[in-house]
């Protein structure tokens, strides 16, 4: 048995430590908004935060993660209320959708280290894929949510 | 209740729903004579569904996969309902034949750009009868006149005497009426919701993780497999070490699949490993000995054989372009979800053709088609991947084999190697220019495998394929000696459609050779276009739109270039410019891109936006860097390390300019594609005089 701390609660998980983080959460946790896109570290869509800092589930194993804070995309907010969400509504980016789990976080993880990114700053931060090109309205929509983030303080 | 009534092109059937709710069904035909016995309201679909709270379900034909469809379809169906935009929940259909999309040959299919056009008008119907069956029960109920009342926001109002009543309330006793025989249709100027850029409806779900895809599908008892199927394409399976793979912890069990074998475990993980452990091997196949330079030679051989043509003029290009074989590299790889019993069986899957996936089932399964429901789910990209069904035979026949539900998710590697391609071509342009500058004789041919061929083999024996020379002709410039001949090339690789479709290698090919004409006559590749588009007054407003929005002529810094290129294709015409610079180094950057389209009667304005967006980082993506390659026999590239898609860092500045037009819809999820190609290359020419005739970009000297 291994512990994780997720979104603020403790699992015990029965997986071999070995076991990508990515497959525990989605098949052992039921936790299926961090998504699966090439399994290598590519793409992102499987991008959680760990220690508030964005690493890809499917390159770390449950046994590096245990024990430390992980936050998937279910515990931003079921609500839509976190800044970075409502920008993401606002702006309209999301096409398939599929990449935007992986998308989000990294935003978040992105404005809380720098709270007014400039675009070479966003070009820096998100390298995550997205298949249906929403790249213009991720732009947009995270100096938005910066905004928003200033005006909630 | 069932009652059914008949308009000239619309069968209704109304149901009640639990006793209070109201349900209205319809089936569609063309054929004002047909009749229908009770034994046919069977075959009606279902298309709303309101429940006394409220609820308004409105069942859609269309695979949701990020163009919008759901949304846009919603849009029109409420338009008519007068339904309260915030109370709307859309699902996508069941297999029916009251779905059958009239333009791709009543097929339940979401592609060529058709979920808005092919459904305007029995969207509107339905929505039309609906509300009026619900004026019609207030009416009743307030002993008014039906012309004394409104519908408005899910309500029906009695001005007089102020009086409402909401369509929930209603729902019961509009279930007991008879549908109307002809609804009266809102006109354009009542509209309310279409041609407003009204939030989607999918984007909330997709912003929390809640969204469901096919890889989420969760079933009681559910395994996971993995598949491997041969890499040479057609390849046997010739040997595996089974008790390996059952000796890792988690795996069930081992079954064959038709081309390849599957690892069925308790986890995704597992039957990774297992099949690791597993080891197939394959032998055989029918690309085997297939490698590019093969497929290159086999393309310019084909060439030779339609023979070059005789060409004379004041001043003369003989030129060949190539594009090479493109994946369609949906976010979501492929996947299925079945679960099969002895008289059932159930398939969840991200689609685009439902029927092709009903097909598979039954077979697969040895069941009837009344005894498979297909549930569509939201797709992670579809682009003409998910109009195939080879996930949903692997998917059906491991749960058969092993009796339980059970999930097949495709490793990246798989979905790579196992794709239904964009073709590779060659095409040659022969131009000849008189001492006006204008083309005189337009002599193109295309070698290129037949996409139509996949869905309808006989369009390839007689060279014939409107989808895969489209673009290439008809033109829209005026060349009095115009000649494009296509010939079918086949290599044994399977062919599918990739966003766009034929317009996506025509483009770049007609395009380019364009603008090489415009070159030679010594004249700016906007104004030659617009001079030689005469005939087409569509085409040329767009094309100065986008001059006139990219500042078209006015000066750049040192070592910038503007291209510019247009295309029609699903009945939308699009034109972009893009700016490019050069670095002392060779390093490409892509500054900007001006898009305009005009695709007829819009129905949400910011989804045809988005949509254009995405299709041009699509298309810029494809000119840049993608490419799939064969060596023996096989798929080199495996994943998304060496099968490269644009990351934000690269994408540029994207403007679009929709033009709003009285003329029949047209489609966007496709058109914005193709124009990115050779907008950006012939960008690249403005900037350097380095002329890229082959594509992707890639390493070629700039
Ligand atoms: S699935 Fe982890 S980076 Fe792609
Ligand atoms: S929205 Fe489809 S992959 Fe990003």
């Amino acid at each position: 048995m291994l512990t994780l701390t997720i979104n603020g609660t403790t699992h015990q998980v029965d997986v071999e430590s070995e076991t990508p983080l990515l497959w525990a959460l989605r098949d052992t946790l039921g936790l299926t908004g961090t998504k699966f896109g090439c399994g290598i570290g590519q793409c992102g869509a499987c991008t959680v935060l760990i220690r508030r800092a964005p690493f890809r589930s499917c390159g770390i194993t449950v046994g590096e993660a245990a024990g430390k804070k992980i936050q998937t995309i279910e515990g931003l907010s079921t609500d839509n209320t976190h800044p970075v969400q409502q920008a993401w509504i606002m702006e309209q980016v999301p096409q398939c959708g599929y990449c935007q789990s992986g998308q989000i976080l990294a935003a978040v993880s992105l404005l809380r280290k720098n709270t007014n990114p400039t675009d070479k700053d966003i070009d820096r931060a998100m390298s995550n894929l997205c298949r249906c090109g929403t790249y213009p309205r991720i732009r947009k929509a995270i100096k938005r949510a910066a905004k928003l983030a200033e005006a909630e303080q | 209740m069932i009652a059914t009534a008949m308009s000239r092109r619309t069968f209704l059937k109304v149901t009640t729903v639990a006793g209070t709710g109201l349900a209205v069904g319809c089936v569609f035909d063309n054929e004002p004579t047909l009749t229908m016995s009770a034994g046919e309201g069977g075959q009606l679909g279902l298309w709303v569904r309101i429940s006394p709270d409220n609820r308004i379900t409105l069942v859609v034909p269309a695979s949701e996969m990020g163009q919008g469809a759901h949304t846009g379809q919603a849009m029109l169906l409420a338009e008519q309902l007068e339904a309260d935009w915030d109370t709307i929940e859309v699902v996508t259909a069941p297999v029916g034949s009251a779905y059958g999309n009239k333009k791709i040959m009543y097929q339940q299919v979401t592609g060529g750009s058709s979920s808005v056009t092919a459904w305007w008008d029995e969207l509107s119907e339905v929505g039309a009868a609906t509300r009026e069956l619900l004026v019609e029960a207030a009416a009743q109920q307030w002993q008014v006149s039906d012309s004394q009342c409104t519908a408005r926001a899910g309500r029906v109002y009695h001005e007089a005497t102020a009086r409402s009543l909401s369509y929930g309330q209603l729902a019961g006793a509009a279930s007991r009426l008879s549908p109307p025989w002809r609804p009266k249709i809102k006109p354009r100027e009542a509209y309310r919701l279409i041609g407003k850029p009204i939030p989607r409806l999918d984007i909330p779900a997709k912003v929390n993780g809640s969204a469901v895809f096919g890889i989420d599908v969760r079933r009681p008892g559910m395994r996971f497999a993995a598949v491997s199927q041969s890499p040479v394409f057609g390849g046997e399976l010739t040997s595996y070490d089974e008790r390996s793979a059952l000796a890792i912890k988690g795996v069930e069990s081992v079954v064959a699949v038709p081309n390849g074998i599957a690892v069925v475990a308790d986890s995704t993980w597992h039957a990774h490993k297992g099949l690791e452990a597993l080891g197939p091997k394959f032998a055989g196949g029918v690309t085997r000995g297939l490698d590019s330079a093969k497929v290159d030679a086999m393309l310019r051989a084909k060439l030779d054989e339609m023979g070059k043509a005789e060409i004379k003029g004041a001043e003369t290009i003989d030129v060949e372009y190539q594009v090479p074989f493109l994946m369609h590299a949906t976010l979501e790889p492929m996947n299925c979800t079945a679960h099969v019993t002895e008289n059932s069986c159930d398939v969840w899957v991200p689609a685009q053709n439902q029927d092709r996936c009903e097909s598979a089932a039954v077979d697969a399964s040895g069941l009837s088609s009344d005894q498979v429901n297909i549930h569509t789910t939201l797709c992670g990209g579809g682009f003409g991947r998910r109009l195939e069904s080879d996930f949903v035979t692997q998917a059906v026949t491991i749960s058969r084999a092993v009796s339980k539900p059970v999930q097949v998710i495709w490793s990246r590697e798989e979905d790579t190697r196992h794709g239904f391609y964009r073709p590779a071509s060659m095409s040659r342009f022969q131009i000849s220019v008189g001492t006006d500058g204008k083309p005189e004789r337009w002599a193109n041919q295309l070698a290129c495998p037949s996409v139509a061929a996949t869905f309808f083999p006989p369009v390839a024996w007689f060279d014939f394929d409107p989808t895969t020379y489209e673009g290439a002709k008809p033109i829209p410039y005026t060349v009095p000696d115009f000649d494009m001949e296509y010939t079918n090339v086949d290599f044994g690789v399977p062919i599918g459609s990739l966003r766009s479709v034929g317009a996506l290698h025509n483009c770049f090919y007609v395009e380019s050779a364009i603008d090489e004409a415009a070159h030679l006559a010594r004249v700016d590749p906007f104004e030659y276009r617009r001079e030689l588009l005469g005939e087409h007054p569509r085409h040329k407003k767009v094309l100065e739109s986008v001059a006139k929005a990219s500042n078209w002529g006015t000066a750049l810094p040192e070592g910038h270039g503007r291209g510019i290129a247009i295309i029609e294709c699903f009945d939308s015409v699009v034109a972009q410019v893009a700016e490019v610079s050069i670095t002392g180094r060779g390093r490409l950057k892509i500054h900007r891109v001006d898009c305009v389209v005009d695709c007829g009667r819009v129905v949400n304005p910011d989804i045809v936006k988005s949509q254009m967006q995405g299709g041009i980082v699509f298309g810029l993506s494809i000119a840049t860097r993608e490419e799939i390659t064969i060596k023996d026999g096989r798929v080199v590239q495996s994943n998304f390390d060496d099968y490269r898609i644009m990351k934000l860092k690269d994408s540029p500045i994207i403007n679009v300019h929709v033009i709003q037009s009285d003329r029949e819809s047209g489609g966007a999820g496709e058109p914005g594609v193709p124009c990115a190609a050779p907008a950006l290359t012939n960008a690249i020419f403005a900037a350097t005089g380095k002329r890229i005739r082959r594509l992707p970009i890639g390493k070629q000297q700039l």
